[in-house]
């Protein structure tokens, strides 16, 4: 049945297909709408299935990792960076393997779009010792996910699938099964101590060993049901491609676009690699070029003289694969002549940038300009987080960005290196249930002083509006309660548009940090532009213009408050776009030194 | 047959829905296709580019000198991707007013940000309105105002009679360029 499917709702509907009905996992571009569309299969199907979102990926992980020791066929999903907070599990999970079947979804994101690393979650599988599958398409990723489950299953050991940015949100007229036979295996767990609480040394040691000959076990599987099918249908020549998921299409258009010839391996499984029966091809021809992204994955696994790619400074090492970097790869080693088919002239002139923003209306937008304005950019640090308010970047209102809950913990190192500044560090409702808490009750036990701002807007704004813990669970999880718990006290503070009343917040928090000896923690209270919910009763739709007459021209309102609408029109005015305006009215208090936005009257 | 498209507009302007209404009008003609959307980083407001592939292509990205069709929603962001189109062969579609530069590829040019100000079209269906003009005016666009048509239908059918509307009054308007 063909069906047109993004790589994520692909991926989805082959999880249903393929029996899984346990996920969990913790969103982030580009894997959130994985498990929002797995739900949406579940209830299109009427079938039974868990499909919740867990506080953080190490927490989603483990839950679907249970059940699949339990006999589940199950999925955990995140981004690549999620990987790395999920990997202490995933490290003894891989010793201790499953009796079900488990698929980890690993979402990279080469040529970083919307990531702090170009991390590659294939070398990742490769230090853990499990299977990876790279699917190059939507069609494939729909494939790949049965065939992950089915080798999970087959092996004892969770199997990953990684699909990149250009696989997750790329579009593709899919050829998905008809029928649903949705039969998942129910769950029993059996106690079996010594595999699944193995203690150090013996047990583990064991496991070591049990793991490599799985790992060897499952090379020998790649080699006769993945690759040697395909090696068969090799033309013979003179240059071998060895690809591994999207660097197989940009190859294969390159060489049909050129009219090169040359044959293409594409390796589904990129680790592990039965790395003697490979090179052993490699006999009859003259170059081997590996195609990879964004790490060296496959070529680090094998070993000749004719063999180029990254490590050999053949191939690019970072951003994205392009056609011209296939190119410049097959220049590099010596095949083609320096060739510019994929280059083309840009614009010549300066256009202005559009950097990410945040939304017109944003009530973040008005925090960071209160923050600036109470707590002084030249005796202040700002330490923040992973979310949209990240993008207060722009307004000048965020010195350090790390990882998801690093604002807390970075402030209270930030007290301690440099305690002539004040440290006001800023996070999301989401963000602080992911990491945040730990770092917190580190401050308050060990008295970091510093200003602590959680920015509640009930929502996984960034990543497509998930919806937060508390928001699920009113009244059970509440940020408050939390702060409080942690042995601090919590300011509560409900925004709104009349920015006079956040920078009086502010001026409050301001005078609490003075006479503190520990964190000063609040929760400002917001919403999100998009969320259909409860953004439109929060938004007086009281909209702005600009009095010629009064602009300056003196850029604060570009520069610190930095709402997309406004911009300089031809006379050199400020300009609000009436298109992009939502009508917070935020602006026309305070931002203007001179007063020149003013109300729209129709 | 093979042709690709990039769109280019700000967050917001619903490139991806235009992605999506071409994809299904390649499905609708048995046709491959391969798009991709940059789903980026800021929610609204920021730069935003899809590609879409119709025909027999390996992958969802379009290198320089590549695209067909250049279907710019705002000027400033047709000009920022220019560098994608065909030398010598390239249309760009733009919503732009007479101050956009003279560039070296078929130009098609509508102030649609006018028409919207003036009421003549919602603006939340200007990424429909220039997929009209497209259609008007891009004699190698490969669908018709009927494989359109029923991609629109098919995306969303509640919206569908809004959005066919402005895809005709795109037409007409296309003749005054």
């Amino acid at each position: 049945m063909k069906n047109i499917l993004m790589g994520n709702d692909a991926i989805a509907l082959a999880l249903i297909h393929a029996n899984v009905d346990m996920m969990s996992g913790y969103p982030g571009t580009p894997s959130s709408e994985i498990l929002g569309n797995f739900a949406k299969f579940r209830d299109k199907f009427g079938v039974e299935a868990y499909a919740e979102w867990a506080t953080n990926e190490k927490v989603g992980f483990e839950v679907a990792y249970a059940g699949a020791i339990a006999g589940r066929t199950t999925c955990a999903t995140m981004k690549q960076v999620g990987l790395n907070v999920a990997s202490d599990a995933l490290m003894s999970a891989s010793y201790i393997g499953l009796k079900g079947a488990m698929l980890l979804i690993a979402a990279d994101d080469p040529g970083f779009h919307s990531s702090q690393t170009e991390q590659d979650s294939r070398s990742f599988a490769k230090f853990a010792k499990i299977p990876v599958l790279d699917p190059a398409t939507p069609q494939e990723a729909y494939n790949m996910v049965k065939l992950g489950i089915e080798i999970s299953h087959k092996f004892e050991t969770i199997t990953m699938l990684r699909p990149v940015m250009r696989v997750c949100h790329a579009r593709e007229i899919c050829d998905v099964d008809e029928k649903l036979d949705f039969n998942p295996p129910k769950g029993e767990f059996k106690r079996e101590i010594t595999r699944w609480a193995a203690v150090p040394p013996a047990g583990r040691f064991k496991q070591g060993l049990e793991q490599f000959a799985r790992i060897e076990a499952i090379k020998e599987y790649n080699w006769t049901e993945l690759i040697e099918p395909k090696v068969k249908k090799l033309k013979g020549a003179k240059t071998l491609c060895l690809t591994s998921g999207t660097g197989t299409g940009y190859v294969i258009e390159a060489l049909e676009e050129m009219k090169l010839e040359a044959d293409v391996l594409k390796l589904d499984m990129p680790y592990p690699l039965p790395k003697e029966k490979i090179e052993a091809l490699f006999g009859d021809y003259d170059k081997v070029i590996v195609f990879e992204e964004p790490y060296p994955c496959i070529e680090e696994q094998l070993s000749s003289p004719k063999l180029h790619g990254k490590l050999t400074n053949d191939v690019h090492k970072i951003d994205e694969f392009t056609k011209d970097k296939v190119l410049m790869a097959f220049s590099n080693v010596g095949l083609i002549d320096k060739n510019s088919f994929y280059k083309s002239e840009k614009y010549a002139d300066e256009l202005p940038v559009r950097p990410p923003n945040l939304c017109p209306g944003c009530p973040h937008r008005d925090v960071y300009y209160s923050v600036m304005k109470v707590f002084k950019k030249k005796k202040s640090i700002y330490p923040s987080d992973i979310g949209c308010y990240t993008l207060a970047l722009n307004q000048g209102a965020i010195d350090t960005v790390l990882c998801m809950g690093a604002s807390i913990s970075m402030a209270s190192g930030f007290s301690i290196a440099d305690p002539s500044k004040t440290v006001v560090a800023t996070l999301g409702d989401s963000t602080f249930m992911h990491s945040g808490v730990s770092p917190l009750i580190n401050a308050v036990y060990q008295n970091h002083k510093f200003v602590l701002l959680i920015l509640d807007n009930s929502t996984t704004a960034m990543t497509g509006r998930q919806k937060t813990p508390e928001r699920i669970n009113p009244g059970k999880i509440d940020i408050k309660k939390i702060v409080e718990g942690c042995g601090v006290e919590c300011h509560e503070y409900e925004y709104t548009p009349e920015i006079d009343k956040t920078i009086d917040f502010m001026k409050f928090i301001k005078t609490k940090y003075e006479e503190a000896t520990g964190p000063v923690v609040a929760v400002i209270r917001e919403f999100c532009v998009l969320d259909k919910e409860r953004a439109p009763e929060k938004l007086p739709q009281v909209f702005a213009e600009v009095n010629e007459e009064k602009c300056v021209a003196c850029d604060i309102c570009t520069t610190v408050y930095k709402c997309p609408p406004m911009h300089y029109n031809e006379n050199d005015k400020i300009e609000i776009d009436p298109f992009l305006c939502i009508g917070c009215a935020a602006c026309l208090d305070d931002v203007c030194p001179t007063d020149a936005f003013v109300k729209v009257v129709k | 047959m093979k042709y690709q498209v990039v769109i280019a507009g700000i967050g917001g302007q619903g490139a991806v829905f235009l992605v999506k209404v071409l994809s299904i009008a390649a499905s609708l003609k048995d046709q491959k296709c391969l798009g991709t959307e940059n789903h980026g980083m800021s929610q609204r407001g920021g730069s935003v580019s899809c590609y879409v592939k119709v025909g027999d292509f390996h992958s969802p990205a379009i290198d320089q000198g590549q695209a067909d069709l250049l279907i710019a929603l705002e000027g400033n962001e047709g000009l920022r991707n220019i560098q994608y189109l065909k030398k010598g062969e390239g249309t760009i579609i733009v919503n732009a007013d007479s101050k956009f530069p003279e560039i070296a590829y078929e130009t098609i040019k509508i102030d649609a940000f006018a028409k919207a100000r003036k009421d003549e079209f919602p603006i939340q269906a200007l990424n429909v309105y220039m997929l009209g003009i497209t259609l008007a005016r891009d004699p190698h666009f490969p669908f018709s105002l009927n494989d359109i048509e029923e991609a629109i239908q098919q995306m969303n059918a509640k919206m569908a009679p809004k959005n066919i509307e402005v895809l005709h009054q795109a037409i007409e308007d296309a003749r005054d360029i």
